[in-house]
């Protein structure tokens, strides 16, 4: 039998501080769809998806009822579509978004991963046909989202593929202009891409997997931050040691709901579990903050000093109570900070608190990186594709995921304000310092080799 | 705070073993049960309720007296509520015994120095337990008290067959909190009895919520929890 103190925290968790889930994503592998006829093999991807993929969203409704936690999002995830683009042209590559885009409108899920090119040591013909089709796919759907691996931990650092999305991106961001170059949102660039990740817009399915599985992302930043005070109100003397395990408490309550449910929504899907991501994902909505968390800590504006420490901490808290609540932890598991989407972190930017200099140290040590942080228009593309290798260096000498998610907004310049809308949010342009002073650079390509593995100082 | 609930008896009570544990009202309650004992297994059998204002050596003089006619516990539950303490206990005996003599050997000699209100009654031969098990859910509401309010869930629940396994309710101020523990036969639509529970809250001004008990289990216990796919 249930304690009566048990089920009074839990309900406070669920419904006073708004713990949900954030993503059901279900993955599936599509490489059977290859054809050689364009018209073939947009049909089979299409069936194939409706066939998956059409009762997801029920289930995860159903089930969430069934235990009173709303599934914020349902999405698919889609093995590399460089897979079933071999042989086929640019063309070819933009009926598939599109078709990619309607399977997911006819399933009811608002996104659809996995436009996603491999090309962390070099890039085959097809890689370069699905990059290139980025602005026109990315301007044209409205769910497809992208994601390319440009380093890894055992291959080092792409700087060709670099240097071509530092144009890139800015072609995405002129293509969708009037949406203040808002198809930039849907292309994440990562160094050791997670191969399970369920959250958008990097998620896309890896080699290894099964046909398809279910995973599930995690998230409760107004949770974890709801405990934390509840501690520094109750505790004397408190150490960072004990909000650390107050973190970490929390984190295990909040992924076993994410076990429960993923496990739940696979067996009714027929499918096997993956993964449960506990990730802090924020969204703008007041108190489901990141940024807030860190504040409560004890740093009055993310940014200062000791914010890169605080962190460090939660970040490791998280991961270590999500390890404990379930054996199938994946994906990311770790803190995210994304700037327009979090409106602690996009205040900081706009009072000038929190620099890009800033952001970057602080992504050494959460799970993911630069992300969703609008820039200058005018940004060079030698400049992005510079921020895009410091942030990959930072993975591949640490040995961990980090990501690029830049907005470069046309005609915008620092300090300017711009709305994304939803659960995107809205930031202050940042500053992006020395822009220009990096042509050389990049402009020398080619691959920096993978790190040592010994001598780790 | 409420009104009558028509609280039936738990057939299969998944209890461990626990001690006294404070809530947050500061009342008490323990727990001393399992699957293999909430049935007799003798044919002389009785089960022994015990009420008295709380205070320390109930259990005490109440299991001595049990032991002094020979009798086994086979099963106890006790609750604190509001100062008040009750106890719940099935005993086998070697021999028959008289109810009569069994309720006045656990009063004692002078039932005013003791206090206890005592009832016996000889156990009935098991019933028959459920064929599958059921699904456990768990009802929250929260709200304003005023009479009636655990009797309209509870005509509601008991309307659908759905048994009440565990009751909780408190008054703070003017608030009352209610949680029942109940068990739903595997026909009912559980979105159906969550809109019914929920009008019937927006009705009496509550906050209703109805929910699988696994969301409780998977977020407290180390223990992860199963469903029957319901």
């Amino acid at each position: 039998m249930l304690r009566t103190e048990e089920i009074l925290s839990t309900i406070e968790m669920l419904h006073a501080e708004h713990l949900d889930v954030r993503t059901v994503t279900m993955a599936l592998n599509v490489d059977d769809c290859a054809a050689a006829g364009i018209g073939h093999l947009c049909r089979k991807l299409h069936d194939k998806i409706l066939s998956h993929a059409s009762r997801l969203v029920a289930v995860c409704d159903k089930i969430g009822v069934k235990y009173g936690i709303p599934v914020t999002n349902k999405r698919l995830a889609i093995s590399p579509v460089t897979h079933i683009l071999a042989g086929h042209g640019r063309k070819t590559a933009v009926e598939v978004a599109r078709t990619l885009d309607q399977a997911a409108a006819e399933c009811g899920v608002d996104l659809v991963g996995g436009f996603t090119a491999l090309v962390h040591k070099g890039a085959t013909p097809t890689d370069r046909i699905v990059m290139e089709a980025l602005p026109e796919v990315l301007s044209t759907t409205s769910r497809v989202c992208s994601s390319v691996n440009v380093a890894s931990r055992k291959t080092g650092i792409n700087m060709d593929a670099i240097g071509q999305l530092g144009h890139i991106v800015l072609d995405i961001a002129r293509a969708t202009e009037k949406q203040n170059g808002f198809g930039c949102a849907k292309l994440v660039i990562f160094s050791n891409i997670p191969e399970d990740n369920p959250f958008m817009a990097g998620a896309y399915m890896g080699g290894g997997e099964a046909e398809a599985t279910v995973n599930i992302g995690v998230s409760g930043p107004g949770v974890v931050c709801s405990a934390l005070r509840r501690r520094i109100d109750r505790g004397q003397d408190l150490t960072l040691g004990d909000l650390a395990e107050e973190i970490k408490l929390t984190s295990f309550r909040v992924t076993r709901v994410g076990e429960l449910i993923g496990r739940e929504v696979a067996a009714e899907l027929g499918v096997p579990f993956g993964i449960v991501d506990l990730s802090l994902a924020p969204t703008p909505e007041i108190g489901d903050s990141v940024g807030e968390i860190i504040r409560t800590l004890g740093i009055d504006h993310v940014g200062a000093p000791g914010s890169t420490a605080a962190v460090a901490m939660l970040n490791d808290a998280v991961k270590k109570g999500g390890a404990f609540a379930s054996s199938s932890v994946g994906g990311m598991s770790g803190l995210f900070i994304p700037v327009s989407e979090d409106s602690c972190l996009a205040e900081a930017v706009a009072k000038g608190h929190l620099v890009l200099e800033k952001l970057e140290a602080m992504t050494s040590v959460c799970s993911v990186g630069l992300d969703m942080i609008a820039v200058p228009g005018d940004t060079a593309p030698e400049t992005i594709a510079a921020i895009i290798a410091d942030e990959m260096a930072i993975g591949v000498i640490n040995n961990k995921t980090t990501a690029v998610r830049l907005i470069p907004v046309p005609g915008a310049k620092a300090g300017d304000f711009v709305e994304f809308g939803g659960l995107f949010g809205s930031a202050t342009i940042i500053d992006v310092r020395n822009n220009g002073a990096s042509k050389a650079f990049v402009d020398f390509g080619g691959r920096i080799p993978a790190p040592i593995q010994s001598l780790g100082n | 705070m409420g009104g009558n609930w028509g609280i039936k008896t738990t057939p299969v009570d998944r209890s461990p073993v626990r001690g006294q544990e404070p809530t947050e009202s500061g009342k008490t309650r323990s727990e001393y049960s399992s699957t293999t004992m909430s049935q007799p297994q003798s044919s002389h059998a009785y089960v022994l309720n015990v009420m008295s204002d709380d205070h320390p050596g109930i259990v005490s003089a109440v299991t001595n007296a049990i032991c002094s006619l020979g009798g086994n516990i086979t099963a106890c539950s006790q609750t604190v509520v509001g100062g008040y303490f009750t106890l719940i206990i099935v005993a086998t005996f070697p021999e028959a015994v008289e109810t009569e003599a069994l309720k006045a050997s656990v009063e004692g000699p002078d039932q005013d120095v003791t206090g206890f209100q005592v009832s016996v009654r000889r156990c009935e031969a098991p019933g028959s337990q459920a064929a599958e098990p059921l699904e456990q859910f768990v009802v929250t509401a929260f709200g304003k008290d005023k009479p009636g309010i655990i009797r309209r869930f509870a005509q509601y629940l008991a309307d659908k067959d759905i048994n009440i396994t565990d009751l909780f309710g408190d008054r703070s101020g003017d608030d009352f909190v209610l949680i029942a523990q109940v068990q739903v036969p595997p026909h009912w639509s559980i979105t159906m009895i969550q809109a019914d529970l929920e009008e019937m809250g927006n009705e009496e001004g509550f906050t209703v919520r109805f929910q699988h008990e696994n969301v409780f289990v998977a977020t407290n216990q180390l223990r992860l929890a199963h469903s029957h796919g319901k």
